[in-house]
């Protein structure tokens, strides 16, 4: 985006020159951000239903949801943890985050490294049946790798949310179903998955005989 | 089985009507702040990841090169109470949450007595006119805060205010200099406005009130009595009435008026 304004003396009217600019590039990018969200549940829709069959499977068994993943992901995997045990309408399932609780985290963090801040949580939560979902926008995230491979170590469904088209995450021998974004754009990235982890959700509700 | 026919994202539609020029001003007034050295506050009771993603945005940018900004998510159930302990007059708070949230309610009520910049960020029934300074609004929809574009709301948001600091600082700051909001005081010793004080003690039928220019001592003769954080309708030095900060919020300027 370019700002080439002359250099006005009066203020209120470089304002408002820059509150046009300002709108016009808002709804530029809305529009782009509903191009990519429905450009990935087109692409991503037997994905998310093989993905939704897998999870509905593990949780009727008893299996539990684990949520995992970095900074903004961080604060996605809690919100999809809060819609899957606390939904507004629909079966709540027993799912939480694993980047909430600031003691565990700086434990981890500071006595052994952020590598190992949910594979070791992995190992002490994660049951065979259970779910790891992680969800990193470059695909990358060292320490949501290393978890998918200690969750497929001990017999837990894997399940991963990734921009760029995948990225590492398109490679991971340990990840069973990837739900790709093809974006560079960490913002586009990361509401295309936000609406790719409601649809799954909602397929998963499908299986659970509710309609949300 | 079949899919559920649902989907969260159908269409390409961009932003409703009139939303696109409310984020543009929010993050005007936002870059301003930040500028003077104000801190973002963020909190959502019903969905706190939501505040977290907020504040992580402005401390952490994901774009190597902006600046980290100070934004906090507040997650205690002790909202009110918190922003009252922290805020400073110049900052900012940010609520996402329904219309009808009681938490959200009672402090942006108290916002305009600390004086605190508000915005509001939800979706469905939209709040009354004036219940913040900056309402960021989505149509009825119960899909919006699960489905991106509530994340969608404030990516926009931090975009445009890190593009009013850009171009502010380009511009010698004359975008950011506080004179330009327009939003100044006003002169309140010859209008019908009275301003809103939070009580911090009282003590002989006075009490020290907080208001947006600092505190001050108000008689409260008109209003008989009153307790640590009653909000008070302040003017001339005197507590004219109590108001509830759940009807500042649903009647906004309109309790500010002395004669009403």
């Amino acid at each position: 985006m370019s700002f080439l304004y002359p250099m006005l003396d009066e203020r209120p009217v470089e304002a408002t020159a820059l509150l046009a600019d300002l709108a016009r590039s808002a709804q530029a990018k809305a529009v782009e951000s509903d191009r990519v969200r429905v450009s990935s549940l087109a692409g991503c829709a037997e994905r998310l239903d093989r993905a939704a069959t897998a999870m509905a499977a593990a949780l009727l068994a008893g299996g539990r949801l684990l949520c995992f993943g970095n900074g903004g992901s961080a604060t996605d995997a809690a919100g999809l943890a809060a819609l899957f045990a606390t939904p507004a309408s629909g079966s709540p399932v027993p799912a939480r985050s694993l980047a909430e609780d600031p003691a565990v985290l700086t434990a981890l963090a500071n006595d052994v490294g952020v590598d190992v801040l949910f594979a070791r949580q992995v190992i002490a939560h994660g049951r065979t049946g259970d779910i790891a979902l992680g969800l990193s926008t470059s695909g990358g995230s060292a320490n949501v790798l290393r978890a998918f491979a200690e969750a497929r170590r001990r017999g837990l469904l894997t399940v991963g949310l990734s921009g760029y088209g995948g990225g590492a995450m398109a490679t991971c021998d340990d990840l069973q179903h990837l739900l790709p974004v093809d974006d560079q754009s960490v913002h586009r990235t990361q509401e295309a998955q936000s609406a790719l982890a409601y649809a799954l959700w909602q397929r998963v509700q499908a299986h659970l005989g509710e309609t949300p | 089985m079949t899919s559920p026919t649902a989907a969260p994202c159908e269409v390409v539609t961009g932003l409703p009507e009139g939303l696109a020029e409310d984020l543009a001003a929010t993050a005007l007034v936002l870059a301003r702040r930040l500028h003077a050295g104000g801190t973002l506050w963020c909190a959502s009771p019903a969905w706190p990841h939501h505040a977290q993603h907020v504040a992580v945005e402005f401390v952490h940018p994901v774009i190597v090169g902006k600046p980290a900004l100070p934004a906090v998510a507040i997650t205690t159930t002790a909202l009110t109470a918190t922003v009252r302990a922290n805020a400073r007059a110049g900052d900012l708070l940010l609520v996402i949450g329904p219309h009808d949230d009681e938490a959200i309610a009672d402090v942006l009520g108290r916002a305009p007595a600390w004086g605190v910049t508000t915005v509001w960020v939800g979706a469905g029934t939209r709040p009354s006119a004036g219940a913040a300074d900056h309402v960021l609004w989505l149509p009825d929809d119960a899909h919006a805060q699960h489905d991106g574009r509530f994340i969608l709301l404030y990516h926009l948001l931090w975009e445009l205010a890190h593009v009013c600091l850009e171009h502010g600082g380009a511009s010698g700051e004359g975008l950011l200099a506080p004179a330009a909001a327009g939003d100044g005081p006003v002169c309140i010793t010859c209008s019908d406005e009275g301003r809103l004080g939070e009580v911090e003690r009282t003590s002989a039928g006075t009490a020290r009130v907080r208001t947006a220019d600092g505190p001050e001592d108000v008689d409260l003769t008109l209003v008989g009595s009153a307790d640590r954080h009653d909000l008070l309708l302040v003017h001339a030095g005197m507590a004219i009435t109590r108001v509830s900060p759940a009807r500042v919020t649903a009647a906004g300027a309109e309790v500010l008026q002395v004669t009403s």
